[in-house]
Formats: structure tokens, C-alpha cells, sequence
């Protein structure tokens, strides 16, 4: 099977400090609009981008200087794919039953419709990817 | 990206914390900082209207719930009032419903307080 041509790739990277969070979810909601999906679907994209920047900036706790959090959208005609790269902190993953970070994964989770996350020890790094397709 | 919160007292002991704008990790310390002040200050029964609020993200959810869990255990409690569908979804897909007691107007939320 060839591989699928995607409508357009872009990325932005963001210090790893929360006032560069809304940044981030409002660039990525601006692309997400340019697709067609619903107000409703944009604004579940803007949460679950805040949330998932979020967690990667707490999980990093004290970011070293020059780090950054990558975040490569790779657009194809049904769907949204949005990887979240930061580096790996010394924190350990997920939070606490009912702390901020418990509710703020419970949120991604319901917000898109796939979630995969993985620990790139090698590469010193963390990637949540979500998925949101487009009329679903 | 900011957030306004503006407190008065409508009658004694209660206090009414009017947000607007974003609440998120970078804005919500604000907020806390405000229940924090007003609970320590004596004054225990708080109404939090959401209404002018444009975003809400866990950790504004999270120093609600800590703002609730504080003034409970002074005899006080924290309500609500929020009339925007985007923010009471939020509510309703965390469960947060149930733990939280949300009006649509000021009347209504200082009425039950």
C-alpha cells in the first residue's frame, strides 16, 4: 500500500514555560480551521493542545535552558494529526488519581479520537500523538 | 491571553470572584492566590462566575476544586455560575457536575449560598 500524501505538514516549537501555552493552542486551533472540522471539533483540538503542553511543561518541572516542545500537524483529507515532542523529565508519568494532571489526561483522552504516548529514551524525549478525524 | 478576576461583597461573609478571560497554567495562580486571600481574610462562602470566562483547562478546574475543598472546612462553600455550553461541557465530561454546584445567574447561586 503507498504511503498517504498528506494536505500539508506544519510545525511550531515553544519554550517549554506556561505562558507559551495558549500560544500554542491558538496557532494549532488556526490550523485545525483550515480543515473542515465543526467550531465544536476546533475548540476540542484548542483544550486537549493546551492540555497536552500542559503536562509536558509540569512534567518537565525545571526545563533546562534551550529545550523546547515540538509540535509537528500533519493535515490529510480526514483527519488532524498532532504530535506533541518535549523532553523527557525527571517527573514521573500521569498523575495522581484526581490531581490536575489525572483530569487534564482525561481530558485529551475524550477530546480526540486516537492517543498514542511514548518515552524515547534514546532520543531523551516524550511524544503524545493524537489523532482527530474530520465529521466523526 | 489574560484573565480578569474582579471580587466584591454583596452581603457580609460572601464574596463574589468575577472572572473573564483565560484560566489556564499560566493564568490560574491568579486565581488561586484570590480564593487564598479571601478565605484567609474570613470570608468563606464564594460564588465564582464563570460567565465572562473564553477557556477553562484542568488546572483552573483543579484550583476550583481546592477553592471548594477549603472553604468546606471553614463551614463555607463554593458555588458556580456559568451559562456558557463550551466551559459546562467541560464540567460535565470530567464528572465535575456532580461535585460542584453551577448557576446560570448571581440570584440564584447567593440564594443557595
Amino acid at each position: 500500500m503507498p504511503d498517504e500524501i498528506p494536505s500539508f505538514e506544519a510545525e511550531l516549537k515553544i519554550p517549554p514555560r506556561a505562558e507559551f501555552v495558549g500560544v500554542a493552542r491558538l496557532s494549532i486551533a488556526r490550523v485545525a480551521s483550515l480543515m473542515p472540522f465543526t467550531f465544536d471539533d476546533v475548540e476540542d483540538i484548542r483544550l486537549a493542545i493546551g492540555e497536552a503542553c500542559t503536562r509536558a511543561i509540569e512534567r518537565l518541572q525545571t526545563p533546562a535552558p534551550g529545550q523546547q516542545i515540538r509540535l509537528p500537524c500533519t493535515g490529510y483529507e480526514d483527519r488532524l494529526v498532532i504530535e506533541v515532542h518535549s523532553p523527557l523529565g525527571a517527573a514521573t508519568e500521569g498523575g495522581s488519581p484526581g490531581s490536575d494532571e489525572d483530569l487534564g489526561a482525561m481530558l485529551v483522552q475524550i477530546l480526540m479520537d486516537e492517543l498514542t504516548e511514548e518515552a524515547r529514551s534514546e532520543q531523551g524525549e516524550h511524544v503524545l500523538r493524537m489523532v482527530k478525524y474530520v465529521n466523526r | 491571553m489574560n484573565i480578569r478576576v474582579e471580587t466584591r461583597n454583596p452581603r457580609e461573609g460572601v464574596a463574589v470572584i468575577g472572572l473573564g478571560g483565560e484560566v489556564d497554567v499560566y493564568t490560574s495562580p491568579r486565581l488561586k492566590q484570590e480564593i487564598l486571600d479571601l478565605l484567609n481574610g474570613g470570608t468563606s462562602k464564594l460564588v465564582v462566575d464563570l460567565s465572562g470566562v473564553e477557556y477553562l483547562d484542568s488546572t483552573g478546574l483543579g484550583v476550583l476544586i481546592g477553592g471548594l475543598k477549603r472553604a468546606r472546612e471553614r463551614d463555607g462553600d463554593l458555588k458556580l455560575i456559568c451559562d456558557n455550553l463550551r466551559i459546562l461541557r467541560i464540567f460535565e465530561i470530567t464528572g465535575l457536575t456532580k461535585i460542584f454546584d453551577i448557576y446560570r445567574s448571581e440570584a440564584e447561586a447567593l440564594e443557595k449560598l
